[in-house]
């Protein structure tokens, strides 16, 4: 090829698959935080990141089926449904003193009620799902503040904290009991099933798939509520890692699952995106965020980073679509 | 006699098949010129070079007698070369005023934006249309179909335009809107604009046109004085001989499987009945806005028709959606495979089991793979779809074979009827006679087949009967023997003839 | 000259020498009815409503809204949106706030702040137009970045203790009405006469409306969107000058959840979310009905943390009903 630089040729192979570049960085980045940045490469900081990343991972699968759906699709409430849910989970068990398991069980429910109720807005009424997320990602966040009038609830019965805090040969609970099977469970879907056939199709070509005589509203009907189920999930397993209900929990996690989800090769266009992808993105964005805390960096410039890899990453994305290389 | 605009000899082509071949065709100062011919004829490739849009492979484009390079629409439209489409791209929530005059906004002497001047010159516009603006400040949404298109071309003369095209105008409009168009193009004929008036309305071109182009297969088979220009003489020349013959004689048509009383459908076709029979192609015939493709989707659950009623098998039957279509067996092939059928990026594998994914779900929701992979390896050989492999994504299969995939796609859910809509457009002559093939092979196994098309040869080759739409209305329904290409141009162009079959 | 007999236009012509949609009009008038009906309601409900504090609290408290709902107006017009605004706000109060603590005078602060928001909201604009990134996505990873950046620059502490250099132009009243409330007046006439009288304003309807027919008729799709996301800049720049003169304070999370403010106060104002039709001064009654319904928490004795549950259902609302109203018409 005449006039192929040594950049563009890197851009083609980081184009081309898209696992083998995360992986790349994911390593360069464990490397670089290994070297400067002393307690980042011990079993416990492993362990630390690891139960974090389940939070997010959970989050960013989420927003990964929504995203694929398309037709602009994306939900930028996950956040504040976490938030919401671990209050229900929270005043559940410590005001209708029910028990604690129930209440988690209830928590999660309840963040599947506030995705539905998303996923009503969008596909009955027809307002567009930047709209609604975002008018419910303040609504919800606030319902939070207000229930619990911005105090934290603490005192939840310690037998909970197992599925945050305990470990499994050196692997965190959370991570075999919940991230794992979700996370089989999704890519199932995604691969195998009829649903994740649908999905795909919906995402690639709407109107194809009314003609192909799919229901395009129930599918996108559905991944707004399991988005909201799984942030539910994540507000269940935060709660107990932390052992409180903080109203203000998931703020911030919105940003962090759609950069998850679309460094993970999640096409903000839709029809595409994988489970595989989305948690390698999980990884490469909790090494960044452990590494950058651990480095004294404060918390919100974690945030602020994250920000900058969604505009690069998005960036890099558009410049090979316009080359026609393919997508980051 | 001056001549506005004039191709000469431009020739294009698209992927190997030839859109327009040594076109010559000129426009006068001061005339009406209509352009006619069948769908695909090249009517609108022609126009789209002549209005810069597209640029012609050979030839040469001539402006007031100068060769001239329209590289864009815009440059057309600077040049004084105005065309006005089918679907009228406007600004629906500005008003009319906002509307003509955005992008070239009238300015006083401080640069900033004169409205005063762009009312006054707005008023004067319609004015000189001979229609009273009294609409000015209405968002162009509200307006009528009819009346936007005509602040289009209030828009166009407000260029300065000397050459306005109308493509296929009188489509969408109502009697009464016709006539208030045909005033316009009168005035602006009188006004020494010239003015191209694609239409297969053949009955209006004597109350409009001056001249008459005659166009099949990207060719101009003849420009007259519309004088010289029967009825009888443009069809001929529109049709051409075509060869008759089929594919060969067929088992005959058994019971009836779908009939259709008194269907209505928004927003123009209305008192249409007919049946299909087991074994049966029935063919649906007509020209641009002929409401075939309406019908289609008002058989599919895609509309709710307005009034009437759809028996299968006699069953009165009300379809709510595609999926309740499918379920009782009918299926439907869309009109834009691109755009409303394949899914490109999509492996050929998923693209042929899309429609089946009900039946291929087990346990859980899983798709048996191996059933699929069965069903995908059986529709390829059975349709000869030539593709690098069940996993390479349709984008890489070339049209024929695309097409080839979305007949798949609906041939495994093994419909009773199949409805076939332009399923040959953009194919090669080898996938057509092939496709063809296939579809006179599925009516012999009984199902029946409605096959929508444009293309005159190929409803004559394939349908025992042929029905003919126009303006949304079925204007004839013709046996093999009495369809001929001069029966089936006449009635799509407006022309009533007898029914075969009982009167609705 | 004959005319021909009109046909089609079913809906009643009316006569009003307006310079946008006549149907905005309605909308507008309704709008202000709506913030009057609100007011009355909460008087009879409350008698505190409609005292002379209490009004001048809620114009000061929809300036800073109002300010940037103009901005906001033009970016939604154009079928985008900007859900960095807060934390632009927070950046620039920043800086506004050490040159005011380095006693800078008035006109050199108000130069910067304008200057740092214009380039923050060209930085937005650029990535929009030029990377061809979703607005939503661009403006959420600015958003968090700004946010940071706010933070970095006060190193952990805040900014009090203000000589009065901003204190007329956020607290100062002319005529019992606030300067504030002035500034947003005449800004909003700016952006309504720019909207209405110059081509370039003008063409922001047609980028929403119909981008393609805009792209055909010649119009620069680039530019408008960076110049619509650019003046938002600078008008959060002005806005983060009332801010400061107003409170005194700038805290790493001054601005947090200003933009669904803004936002709310956009649509409420009846500017359509699909982009193509709006009008900034509904936008700027928005701002107004914003503050009313904050007032009105106040008030009534209701929690300020329920703020975020009426605002977005009140968005929710508003949007619902305009695009039921839609369907139904055209």
């Amino acid at each position: 090829m005449v006039g192929v630089t040594r950049g563009d040729r890197l851009l083609r192979l980081v184009a081309s698959d898209r696992p083998r570049f995360l992986l790349g960085v994911l390593l360069l980045a464990v490397a670089v935080f290994a070297l400067t940045t002393p307690d980042f490469a011990t079993l416990y900081n492993l362990f630390n990141m690891t139960q974090y990343g389940v939070e997010i991972g959970l989050l960013a699968l989420g927003e990964t089926l929504v995203i694929i759906s398309g037709g602009g699709s994306i939900d930028l409430s996950v956040g504040s449904i976490l938030s919401l849910s671990g209050v229900v989970l929270g005043l559940l068990t410590m005001q209708a003193h029910i028990n604690v398991w129930v209440s988690a069980l209830l928590g999660v429910l309840a963040g599947g009620a506030l995705g539905a109720l998303n996923a009503v807005l969008i596909t009955v009424v027809g307002i567009p799902a930047l709209i609604v997320t975002l008018g419910t990602l303040y609504a919800y966040a606030s319902a939070a503040l207000v229930l619990t009038n911005t105090v934290p609830i603490s005192g939840l019965p310690a037998g909970f904290f197992v599925l945050g805090q305990r470990h499994v040969l050196g692997i965190p609970l959370q991570v075999v009991v919940v991230f794992l099977p979700v996370a089989l469970l999704l890519h199932y879907l995604l691969r195998h099933t009829v649903f994740g056939r649908a999905l795909y199709s919906v995402g690639t070509n709407e109107v194809a798939a009314r003609f192909a005589a799919i229901d395009v509203r129930a599918v996108r009907f559905w991944v707004f509520t399991v988005s909201g189920l799984l942030a539910g999930l994540a507000s269940a397993v935060m709660t107990s890692r932390v052992a409180s209900a903080r109203p203000d929990a998931g703020m911030g996690y919105e940003l962090q699952a759609i950069t998850v989800a679309v460094l993970g090769g999640t096409s903000i266009m839709g029809g595409e995106g994988t489970v595989l992808g989305t948690i390698l993105g999980v990884l490469v964005i909790t090494v960044l965020s452990n590494g950058l805390q651990l480095a004294g960096v404060h918390p919100i410039w974690q945030l602020g980073t994250v920000g900058l890899v969604l505009v690069v990453t998005v960036l890099v994305n558009q410049w090979l679509l316009r080359h026609r290389v393919g997508v980051l | 006699m001056t001549v506005l605009l004039a191709a000469r000899r431009v020739s294009k082509s698209f992927g190997g098949v030839h859109a327009l071949r040594q076109v010559d065709f000129e426009l006068r100062a001061g005339e009406v010129h209509a352009l006619v011919g069948q769908n695909g004829a090249g009517k609108s490739t022609l126009i789209k070079i002549l209005s810069g849009a597209l640029q012609a492979d050979s030839g040469q484009v001539l402006y007031e007698g100068r060769p001239v390079h329209l590289a864009s629409p815009k440059v057309a439209q600077d040049m004084g070369i105005a065309t006005v489409y089918q679907d009228p791209l406007v600004y629906p929530d500005l008003n009319v005023i906002e509307n003509i005059f955005m992008g070239r906004e009238l300015r006083d002497r401080w640069g900033h934006v004169d409205w005063t001047s762009q009312r006054a010159r707005a008023s004067e516009l319609f004015q000189d249309l001979g229609i009273a603006p009294t609409f000015l400040e209405e968002p162009i949404g509200r307006l009528s179909l009819g009346l936007q298109q005509l602040v289009l071309i209030a828009k166009a003369l407000s260029y300065a335009s000397k050459v306005i095209i109308l493509d296929e105008p009188t489509a969408i409009l109502t009697q009464g809107e016709t006539e208030r168009l045909f005033g316009v193009v009168r005035r602006l004929r009188d006004a020494r604009l010239g003015v191209i008036y694609i239409s297969h309305r053949l009955e209006e071109l004597p109350l409009i046109a001056d001249r008459v182009t005659v166009m099949k297969d990207g060719e101009v088979r003849g420009t007259f004085p519309i004088a010289e220009a029967s009825r009888d003489r443009v069809i001929d020349l529109m049709a051409g001989p075509v060869a008759r013959g089929g594919p060969g004689a067929r088992l005959r048509p058994g019971e009836v499987v779908l009939a259709v009383e008194d269907l209505a459908v928004p927003p123009r076709v209305r008192d249409v009945s007919f049946e299909v029979r087991r074994g049966e192609i029935l063919g649906m015939f007509g020209l641009v806005g002929s409401g075939r493709t309406d019908i289609a989707h008002a058989l599919f659950g895609l509309v709710r028709p307005s009034r009437g009623t759809i028996l299968l098998e006699g069953q009165r039957v009300s379809l709510r959606d595609p999926a309740d279509a499918l379920a009782r067996g009918i299926a439907y092939l869309p009109e834009d495979r691109k755009a409303q059928g394949l899914f490109l990026r999509m492996p050929v594998r998923s693209e042929l089991s899309v429609a089946i994914l009900r039946w291929l779900r087990r346990l859980l929701g899983l798709v048996d793979t191996s059933e699929e992979d069965r069903t995908a390896r059986s529709l390829v050989t059975s349709l000869a779809i030539r593709t690098p492999g069940l996993d390479a994504p349709t984008s890489q299969l070339s049209g024929g074979n695309q097409q080839k995939v979305l007949l798949g796609r609906w041939l495994a859910r093994r419909p009773r009827v199949l409805i076939l809509d332009e399923p040959t457009r953009g194919v090669d002559v080898a996938a057509k006679e092939e496709i063809h093939d296939r579809i006179v092979q599925l009516a012999s196994s009984g199902v029946a087949v409605i096959l929508i098309t444009s293309e005159l040869p190929e409803v004559l080759r394939l349908a025992d009967r042929v029905l003919v739409m126009h303006e949304g209305r079925l204007v004839a329904l013709l046996d093999r023997e009495e369809a001929t290409s001069e029966a089936v141009l006449r009635a799509a162009t407006g022309e009533r003839t007898a029914y075969a079959g009982s009167p609705p | 000259m004959p005319a021909l007999l009109l046909e089609g236009a079913r809906v009643p012509v009316s006569r009003l020498r307006s310079r946008g949609a006549s149907l905005l009009r309605s909308r507008e008038a309704s709008v202000a009815a709506f913030t009057v009906a609100l007011g009355v309601s909460l008087h009879v409900a409350t008698g505190r409503f409609f005292s002379l504090e209490n009004l001048t609290n809620v114009l000061l408290d929809s300036a800073t809204t109002a300010i940037v709902a103009l901005g906001m107006t033009l970016v939604i017009l154009t079928g985008g949106i900007d859900v960095s605004v807060g934390s632009m706000l927070g950046v620039v109060s920043v800086a506004v706030g050490y040159a005011t603590a380095a006693h800078w005078r008035l006109v050199p602060v108000s130069l910067a702040g304008i200057a740092t928001g214009l380039l923050l909201g060209g930085l937005n604009g650029a990535l929009v137009a030029y990377g061809g990134i979703m607005p939503i996505i661009a403006t959420l990873g600015t958003l968090s970045i700004l946010r940071a950046l706010t933070f970095q620059l006060l190193r952990a502490r805040w900014i009090s203790d203000l000589p009065p250099t901003l204190q007329p132009l956020g607290l100062g009243t002319l005529l019992h009405v606030p300067v504030a409330t002035w500034v947003a007046l005449a800004l909003a006439a700016g952006v309504v006469y720019l909207t209405t009288y110059r081509p370039m304003g003008r063409h922001i309807y047609a980028v929403g409306g119909n981008a393609e027919a805009a792209r055909l008729a010649g119009i620069d799709l680039t530019r408008v969107t960076l110049l619509v996301y650019a003046i938002t800049g600078a008008l959060v720049g002005i806005a983060a000058l009332v801010y400061v003169g107003q409170t005194g304070i700038v805290q790493s999370n001054t601005g947090a959840g200003f933009e669904l403010q803004v936002i709310a106060a956009v649509v409420l104002g009846g500017t359509s979310i699909l982009g193509g039709r709006g009008s900034p001064l509904g936008s700027v009654l928005g701002a107004l009905l914003v503050a009313e319904m904050k007032n009105g928490l106040i008030l009534l004795n209701i929690s300020g943390l329920a703020e975020g549950m009426v605002t977005g259902a009140l968005i929710l609302l508003a949007v619902g009903a305009d695009l039921l109203r839609r369907r139904g018409r055209w």
